[in-house]
């Protein structure tokens, strides 16, 4: 098949229609970034469940050897340890439980903080730093008390944290924000979704004097369309390229340099949940702009 | 080449077909006159041929494919073997008369090579020799016909169908189209053509078919414009 023809009428129709071109443009940054902040928010709460459990989690934090609870008396035995979690096994307020040990612990905060300050022979802290603890997974996030008052006061019991309530405002914020930029998006896509079809609309009315004509002489439909569909492409990938900027800017100046540093007490997604949000907004836009493209090609270039 | 059996095509919304159950035989070679009043299904034949429309009832064979049955994605195939010619010419304002016939070559992907030939030689058979780099508004309405003719003959159909093709030229002008059909029809080339134009109809003394609401009135050999002969 020659291309050349092909080309040299995706170069025209990219100056021709340019204002409208750029306005797709946009429209599709402005979708793809929401939609690529969407995704990363889900992984970010994603991330932060993995590491903290589900709301419906209470911890029960057991003595450790210099432990600075008042209701501590020394390390706590194998008895004290069998006799909670007796308790824990046998309240029908929990769904399950899991008994976390001091290496477990001691993994969680070195994948927090980095492992380099835990190396060499003057570590910030060792596993015998960290208390053991037993994480219980509740039926009901509301029918806590049972077990919270059970637990409390039982010999080698350090405290309670209850996750409710650490929990609920960060996976509050953090599903908020991203159902508004996913919201907001959804609009976004359909206005690109009719931007789009406007375009090609202009475009197969500027060109109609040689469609018709190839209609006659028997050029393919798909040489017809090619141009078109082409010219999605290439609005596609300009709008992928600046909103995978725009994301790497938010990864950036918003997580990386912000609130990892201040927000040390939580997990924060990185360069792996970056490059899957803009995988995702990659797929995306070309079938933003080629679904339309295809589905009007159909209808105005019709043979 | 191609042949109309018993062909009804009617409109949505409109009480009279545009063709009513016409049957009609065409050979390869042939040269045939369509006439008839405007209105009388003159245009609706020839989309027919070009499958531009599908026949309500009855078949269109052209080439020795029913093309009422052909898959749309055959229709292109089916239409490098037939050029076109109108009575607007319908050239590329933007293009040169050389780029004007490459065009119908380039977009059915026929290789650089094939146009470097192919358009030289069609322009010089149809007298535009040496006229290649102009543009159309250049050139006179018989010149700007001419350009048409050699792109819908460039890639060497097996059919010509041509729409009123001297409806907006004077008589001597039209005249000199007329031949030049004529030469194409001589190379074996089937020509089907349109027109109003009772002096060039009489003049060639060809196959004549009159169509009237629809219908085919006359098909005569030889035939001339009017009834009378």
């Amino acid at each position: 098949m020659q291309l050349r023809y092909v080309f040299s009428e995706l170069g025209q129709g990219l100056r021709r229609n340019l204002s409208m071109h750029l306005a797709v443009i946009l429209t599709l940054f402005v979708s793809l970034t929401l939609v690529g902040l969407g995704v990363l928010l889900n992984q970010q709460a994603n991330k932060a469940a993995d590491h903290w459990g589900s709301q419906l989690q209470i911890t029960v934090w057991l003595c450790k050897a210099e432990d600075s609870s008042a209701a501590c008396t020394g390390e706590v035995t194998d008895a004290q340890r069998d006799a909670i979690v007796a308790v824990v096994e046998e309240n029908p307020e929990v769904a399950g439980y899991h008994l976390e040990t001091k290496e477990e612990a001691f993994e969680k905060v070195k994948e927090l903080v980095g492992p380099e300050r835990f190396e060499g022979p003057n570590p910030a802290a060792t596993a015998d730093d960290m208390p053991e603890s037993v994480w219980i997974e509740l039926k009901d996030a509301e029918q806590f008390e049972g077990i919270t008052s059970a637990v409390r006061g039982l010999d080698g019991v350090s405290g309670i944290r209850d996750m409710r309530e650490t929990l609920k405002p960060i996976y509050g914020s953090i599903n908020a924000l991203k159902w508004g930029a996913l919201g907001t998006a959804a609009f976004l896509v359909l206005a690109a979704l009719l931007l789009v079809g406007n375009t090609i609309r202009l475009a197969a009315f500027a060109r109609r004097k040689e469609i018709g004509i190839m209609r006659l002489v028997g050029a393919s439909t798909l040489y017809i369309a090619l141009p078109f569909l082409l010219e999605a492409l290439v609005t596609a990938l300009v709008g992928v390229v600046l909103a995978a900027g725009a994301l790497g800017a938010f990864m950036y100046f918003g997580i990386h340099e912000r609130t990892a540093d201040d927000l040390k007490f939580m997990p924060w997604i990185g360069t792996g949940e970056y490059w899957t949000a803009v995988g995702a907004i990659a797929l995306l836009g070309p079938v933003l702009t080629l679904l339309p493209t295809l589905v009007l090609t159909r209808k105005y270039l019709k043979v | 080449m191609i042949r109309f059996e018993k062909v009804t095509k009617s409109y949505p919304g409109h009480a009279h077909p545009g063709l009513d159950q016409v049957s009609v035989d065409i050979e390869k070679g042939e040269f045939v006159f369509l006439v008839g009043s405007s209105g009388s299904g003159k245009t609706t034949f020839l989309r027919l041929v070009l499958r531009e429309y599908k026949a309500t009832s009855g078949r269109v064979y052209v080439a020795g494919k029913e093309i009422n049955r052909l898959a749309s994605w055959k229709v292109p195939r089916l239409r490098r073997d037939i050029g076109t010619v109108f009575q607007d010419f319908r050239l590329l304002p933007n293009k040169t008369v050389s780029e004007n016939v490459a065009f119908a070559l380039q977009v059915i992907g026929r290789s650089r090579s094939d146009i470097k030939k192919l358009v030289p030689e069609t322009l010089e058979l149809v007298g535009l020799d040496g006229k290649g780099d102009r543009m159309p508004d250049e050139l006179s309405g018989g010149e700007q016909q001419r350009v048409a003719v050699a792109r819908a003959f460039v890639n060497r159909p097996m059919i010509l169908i041509a729409d009123e093709p001297t409806g907006n030229l004077d008589p001597t002008t039209s005249v000199g189209i007329m031949k030049l059909l004529d030469r194409i029809n001589r190379t074996g080339t089937t020509v089907v053509m349109a027109t109003h134009d009772a002096g060039i109809v009489d003049q060639m003394r060809k196959r004549v078919i009159e169509l009237e609401h629809g219908k085919v009135i006359r098909d005569q050999s030889q035939g001339v414009y009017g009834a009378q002969a």
